[in-house]
């Protein structure tokens, strides 16, 4: 399945750098307001099309754009009930702590795992395609975590399910 | 061809800036509620003087030259006229603000002095643009909106030689070219291509790139007989009234949010790829001539290597992922290939050369640098090199 | 009454609406459908022949867009992935380059239509990512640009 890792990860890299061209804009709805406007949704023409990029069925990435902020929502790959579990604690634990990454979303968007939101503050502080790097390492890296803690998990399960059999072997 | 100059004024964003008429001082933002002047003492830009006024971000600010009057225009919905007067106490001239009644009710997000400098435009997101002229008889500003048929928020303005037509970029996909002809301001103008008898608020033009695209940009030719807009699904549209004549430049890089002419077949265009590029024409058409920035040759040349092919550096950790099964981050490279190392907010025309045409542009961007090109400096192989890099 | 429930903001004429983004069809929705079912079989006689380059550019030329004509959207959509599934991998560049800049920015605009739909995920992986990659190459970042700000949508 590696090998289609890369297109997919260059495809968000690509549809993410051409987001990411967001610039100052104060609300026309509200006088004196200024937010971002994927979120708040005020005018239409302001909102640009969302992409999907999907490698298969159990693998999204959701970008909404517009013209000061972006929405990037992804679907991690979850194989069995085990990995859902362990995927939801994990995001979970994250957009609890929002506030320390930025750019994460304390509420995934609808249909996915996670979201991030950023906007053009972001970008004026934070260099753009180092923004870019760091999602895409976070994907990256997410699926390695779940794996992980998945055998971790599984080989803490069959350590304490042996300690406690070996009572009746007798 | 000399090499640009480039001046790091600050560690913030530049949000816009102008010179004054000889070049030797600079007003500029740095994203906040103030504009700072700097003066030129030796190589550097020192700041001397900070205008205070407004409430909110400034998002736009000119200097008119002969008059030598600043105009800023801020998301607190106003506009000041700053003039320098002798002040008493210490013997000093400061700039001393004038308040102007805008009358709109959104953020004001563009201003430019005209070319008689007697009025000036500001874009705004209450869907207007006001033309505020002098009232001698009360001492202040006046405005005057156009409004019909603006649909969403004016990104820029820009005005004809005659300081009578305006041409404005708006986020209904639009540019238009509006008639601002004020009756006891202006003399009445001679016909030209854009029309005739033209009073206020008539729309001599409205014209929109096929992609659609919200229109940051717009500019009118040194002779004002030719209108280009940059518009935001990264194309160059250059449109010929007589005709009409339309031409679409389509980029494969960003958007443009800024641009400039700098002759009657040359313009300078810049905005999300970080680096001016070049575009020249004529009636018969128009394409892409080549960037300003060519850093890229001279020192990343082994870094891009072919078009097309991904930036090395991630192909290099997909490969380690791949192989080796372990992602470091020892190949990331921070900085960009272009001098600018974020989007550049504003180009504006800087020296004028012997045949009247514009010699040197300055730019400032989202990376607080300010840098000053020479635009006979073209050079078209680092371009494609360029775009491969940003591709990343 | 429940002012308090009414949305203003629906009632405001002066806001722009989806529709007025972008310039409609010209041509009405049932035409629109037998132009679409015609190309998909021209497509289809065009690469029995071999010829992918032209097979591409008739299923490109002028898309059905905009609302009304979701039958017709979807059969060429159909007629595009059924061309680039019978591409070989060494011949997409050489299919690229033969596309103007409008079928470019069409294609791409298939391209992420077809990995939005669910259901599609097996193509996905596989065609479209690899023809994504192909195609940011030759037409760059504002091709994808392009397919975000063009109200148009396939």
């Amino acid at each position: 399945m590696s090998n289609s890792l890369r297109p997919y990860l260059s495809a968000v890299r690509s549809t993410l750098t051409a987001a990411l061209t967001l610039q100052n804009f104060s609300s026309q709805v509200v006088e004196r307001h200024n937010k971002p406007e994927v979120e708040a949704r005020g005018s239409k023409e302001v909102l640009l099309n969302s992409l999907t990029i999907s490698r298969n069925e159990s693998e999204r990435v959701l970008i909404e754009p517009s013209i000061n902020s972006i929405r990037m929502s992804i679907k991690i790959k979850q194989a069995d009930e085990i990995e859902n579990i362990l995927c939801h604690k994990f995001t979970r634990f994250m957009m609890q702590r929002a506030e320390n990454f930025i750019v994460l979303r304390r509420k995934p968007v609808p249909g996915y795992d996670i979201s991030f939101l950023i906007t053009n503050v972001h970008s004026e502080t934070m260099l753009k395609h180092k923004i870019v790097d760091f999602i895409i390492q976070f994907m990256e890296e997410v699926d390695k975590e779940i794996s992980e803690m998945k055998l971790t998990l599984n080989a803490r399960a069959r350590t304490v399910a042996e300690s406690y059999l070996m009572a009746f072997d007798s | 061809m000399s090499a640009p100059e480039v001046y790091s004024i600050a560690q913030a964003p530049i949000t816009c800036h102008t010179f004054n008429a000889d070049r030797s001082q600079l007003a500029l933002s740095l994203n906040d509620n103030n504009i700072n002047i700097y003066t030129k003492q030796g190589k550097e830009w020192q700041v001397t003087e900070t205008l205070s006024e407004h409430d909110k971000a400034i998002t736009s600010v000119d200097w008119a030259p002969r008059t030598n009057c600043i105009v800023t225009a801020s998301q607190d919905r106003n506009a000041y006229v700053w003039s320098q007067s002798l002040d008493p106490n210490t013997g000093r001239m400061v700039w001393k603000p004038t308040l102007v009644l805008l009358r709109i009710n959104r953020a004001a997000t563009f201003v430019r002095w005209s070319p008689n400098e007697d009025k000036f435009a500001v874009a705004s997101g209450a869907r207007t643009i006001a033309i505020c002229s002098f009232d001698p008889e009360n001492n202040w500003w006046v405005a005057r909106h156009l409004k019909k048929p603006i649909r969403s928020t004016v990104l820029s303005v820009d005005w004809h030689p005659n300081n009578v037509l305006l041409a404005a970029g708006s986020a209904d996909m639009k540019a238009r070219v509006f008639s601002a002809y004020i009756k006891d301001v202006d003399k009445r103008p001679a016909p030209t291509v854009w029309g005739e008898k033209l009073p206020f608020n008539t729309v001599c033009g409205e014209y929109a790139s096929l992609t659609g695209g919200w229109v940051h940009a717009v500019g009118f030719s040194p002779s004002g007989d030719t209108l280009a807009f940059a518009s935001h699904d990264s194309s160059i549209t250059i449109v010929y009234p007589g005709g009409p004549m339309v031409y679409t430049i389509r980029l494969q890089s960003l958007p443009h949010v800024t641009l400039t002419w700098t002759a009657e077949d040359t313009l300078v265009a810049a905005g999300h790829d970080c680096q001016p590029i070049v575009y020249s024409g004529g009636p018969g058409g128009w394409s892409l001539a080549g960037t300003l920035d060519d850093s890229a040759t001279k020192t990343g040349a082994t870094r891009v290597g072919t078009v097309g092919r991904l930036n090395t550096a991630a192909f290099n950790a997909f490969r380690n992922a791949d192989t080796r099964g372990h992602t470091s981050e020892t190949v990331t490279d921070t900085e960009l290939h272009t001098i600018h190392q974020n989007t550049i907010t504003s180009v504006r025309p800087h020296e004028v050369g012997a045949g009247g045409s514009v010699a040197r542009v300055s730019t400032s961007g989202v990376d607080g640098k300010l840098v000053i090109w020479n635009v006979s400096a073209v050079s078209v192989g680092g371009l494609a090199g360029r775009l491969g890099a940003m591709r990343m | 009454m429940s002012f308090r429930k009414i949305d203003i903001d629906a009632f405001d004429e002066d806001v722009l609406q989806e529709s007025e983004l972008y310039d409609p069809d010209p041509r009405d929705p049932t035409q629109v459908l037998a132009d679409a079912k015609q190309k998909q079989s021209t497509v289809r006689s065009t690469l029995s022949r071999g010829d992918i380059s032209g097979a591409l550019n008739i299923a490109l030329d002028s898309p059905p867009y905009g609302p009304n004509v979701d039958e017709a959207k979807n059969i060429a959509l159909q007629t595009v992935v059924s061309v680039l599934n019978s591409t070989k991998a060494t011949e997409i560049p050489n299919v690229l380059k033969s596309l103007s800049e409008d079928a470019q920015d069409t294609l791409m605009k298939y391209i992420y239509k077809g990995m939005g739909m669910p259901g599609w995920g097996d193509v996905s992986g596989s065609v479209l990512l690899a023809w994504h990659e192909k195609l940011t190459e030759v037409a760059g970042t504002g091709c994808i640009v392009r397919v975000m700000s063009d109200r148009r949508t396939v």
